[in-house]
């Protein structure tokens, strides 16, 4: 049961259109706080307006984005986002762009030392404090993303497909890896990915949506304990649930799915 | 500090490192006999007093070095005294170009809105300001306005086109963190903007030598490496005159190489810092 709670961390109840196409219909979820989702959805069902959202950037056409139950505003809340593409900065060293969120938010000084210092520690970049993006490899420049993401005491994290561009066997790793920081540092995450697989693996609940407009077409949690194993029978069933879901025609075409 | 050295390995062992360096130094040893080794060849052959060896002008710099000019002015002087408007007029073109640049890259509509006015100005030569600024300009400030405006296009223009260079993602970041604007300015936009505002200063450097020359051939004034360099040709005391000449070229040569040393130092973070 996840009920829409008064007590929820994030509260979404909005439709929002970009002059006459509607992006999003009434669409409608909420996450308990330290809540792990994943949203899953056919190409164009408009993910980047949803996180934009989310993040607080854009507000919707109808109805509100509430997290903490007042609305999205990056200057008021703590949003951290990841993204899909490389967003570290090229002139700043491993250790000043994981302190970047901390030092917006105005943290001081010994502070954002001690929080630098642990998140380093976890993602595993200690020795790398130094040395600038160009000088460590791709998964590693988003391993600092994810650091600087989870070094501010966000109220929400938003990961854009971070791993997208990455390698199966690097991507394999950062998903445990994200679970591991997850585990050490609770948060609030949204996490977006075309991969179901990836959201079976890691998400408490599993959000899938239609194309545009787009809805809410299935809430599914995912109550497997971790570290999960992709090839037991559960894993598999809720996996082939989410499938025959995300194809499950609403009165279009099945969405192509290349990846499952 | 063991993160440092590392990285000083990893540099040693790509290319650009150390050994090649030392060998880029031998080679420029090696260019300038073989250019002088020219020089004094092809000014015994012609043997004509218009066209002195080497030594003749090294001659000529002792006599100009220790015992000043005809009207009694020491070649420091005038060195002094050109390097002193440079820098006044450079530092204009910088203190307005830069903030200029930002703030037209920052909102492209108030450059589109006033190119007509901005770009003509772009292809008037500084030296075609000479009679304008004769007359309305005396001393350090006519030379510091002609010289700014050869230097002010050049940073105005990469300022302005590397603005246009800020990744949406890392702007994205600042927001998403709830950073003011300002912070993105100074942390975002500045950093990005920074090598094309360092190259801008450097093509700008060479405008301004470009343009002092001519400006002190403006007349009104004793002192100035031009200055000097015109009198000594109405004597027809060449030397006296590829003093001057040589002593421009090495000044601002010195000054590129002091802005590159900047640029390598703020751009640590880059692959190569462009030439």
């Amino acid at each position: 049961m996840h009920g829409y709670a008064p007590t929820a961390k994030v509260d979404v109840d909005a439709t929002h259109r970009y002059g006459q196409l509607v992006v999003h219909e009434q669409l409608k979820f909420s996450v308990a706080a330290n809540e792990f989702i994943c949203i899953c959805g056919p190409s164009g069902c408009g993910k980047t307006t949803l996180l934009d959202m989310l993040a607080g950037i854009l507000k919707p056409s109808q109805g509100h984005v509430l997290i903490d139950g007042i609305q999205a505003n990056p200057k008021q809340q703590s949003i951290s986002f990841v993204f899909q593409e490389p967003s570290t900065f090229p002139w700043l060293t491993v250790r000043e762009n994981v302190a970047t969120g901390l030092k917006i938010n105005g943290a001081r000084r010994e502070e954002i030392e001690a929080k630098v210092g642990d998140i380093i520690r976890i993602v595993g970049l200690i020795g790398f404090e130094g040395y600038y993006p160009h000088q460590i490899s791709g998964g590693m420049k988003q391993r600092v993303a994810i650091a600087r993401a989870f070094a501010t005491d966000a109220d929400l994290i938003l990961m854009d497909e971070p791993f997208v561009s990455l390698d199966q066997p690097t991507r394999e790793r950062m998903q445990r890896e994200v679970l591991d920081i997850w585990r050490h540092r609770k948060r609030t995450v949204i996490f977006v990915t075309h991969n179901l697989e990836e959201a079976v693996y890691l998400a408490d609940r599993v959000l899938i949506l239609s194309v545009k407009p787009a809805r809410i077409v299935a809430d599914l949690p995912v109550p497997l304990p971790h570290p999960r194993d992709p090839l037991s029978a559960e894993f598999t069933e809720i996996r082939s649930e989410c499938v025959r879901l995300l194809h499950a025609p609403e009165g279009g075409d099945a969405p192509p799915f290349g990846s499952i | 500090m063991a993160v440092t050295s590392k990285v000083a390995a990893d540099r040693a062992e790509s290319p650009g490192s150390a050994s090649r360096s030392f060998n880029v130094g031998v080679w420029n040893v090696v260019s300038l006999a073989i250019a002088l080794g020219i020089w004094q060849v092809g000014a015994t052959l012609v043997a004509s007093p218009f066209f002195p060896t080497p030594i003749k002008v090294v001659e000529a710099f002792i006599q100009l070095a220790t015992r000043g000019d005809t009207t009694g002015h020491s070649l420091l002087a005038h060195a002094w005294a050109s390097i002193e408007r440079v820098l006044v007029g450079f530092g204009l073109g910088v203190l307005l170009g830069v903030p200029l640049g930002l703030l037209m890259g920052l909102y492209p509509k108030l450059y589109a809105g006033t190119r007509s006015v901005i770009e003509p100005f772009r292809f008037i030569p500084p030296i075609a300001w000479i009679p304008l600024a004769i007359i309305f300009f005396t001393g350090l400030t006519r030379f510091a306005f002609l010289i700014f405006l050869g230097a002010f296009f050049p940073i105005f223009t990469s300022t302005l086109v590397g603005v246009a260079r800020v990744e949406p993602i890392h702007r994205k970041v600042g927001v998403v963190h709830g950073a003011s604007k300002f912070w993105i300015l100074r942390n975002v936009v500045v950093p990005t903007v920074m090598p094309d505002i360092l190259a801008g200063m450097r093509v700008g450097l060479g405008t301004a030598w470009l343009t002092i020359v001519a400006a002190e051939l403006a007349g009104g004034i004793s002192t100035g490496l031009g200055r000097m360099m015109t009198n000594y040709a109405e004597l027809l005391m060449v030397p006296h005159v590829i003093v001057g000449m040589l002593l421009i070229g090495l000044i601002g040569f010195l000054m590129n190489e002091v802005l590159l040393l900047i640029e390598k130092r703020l751009f640590r973070w880059r692959w190569q810092v462009s030439l």
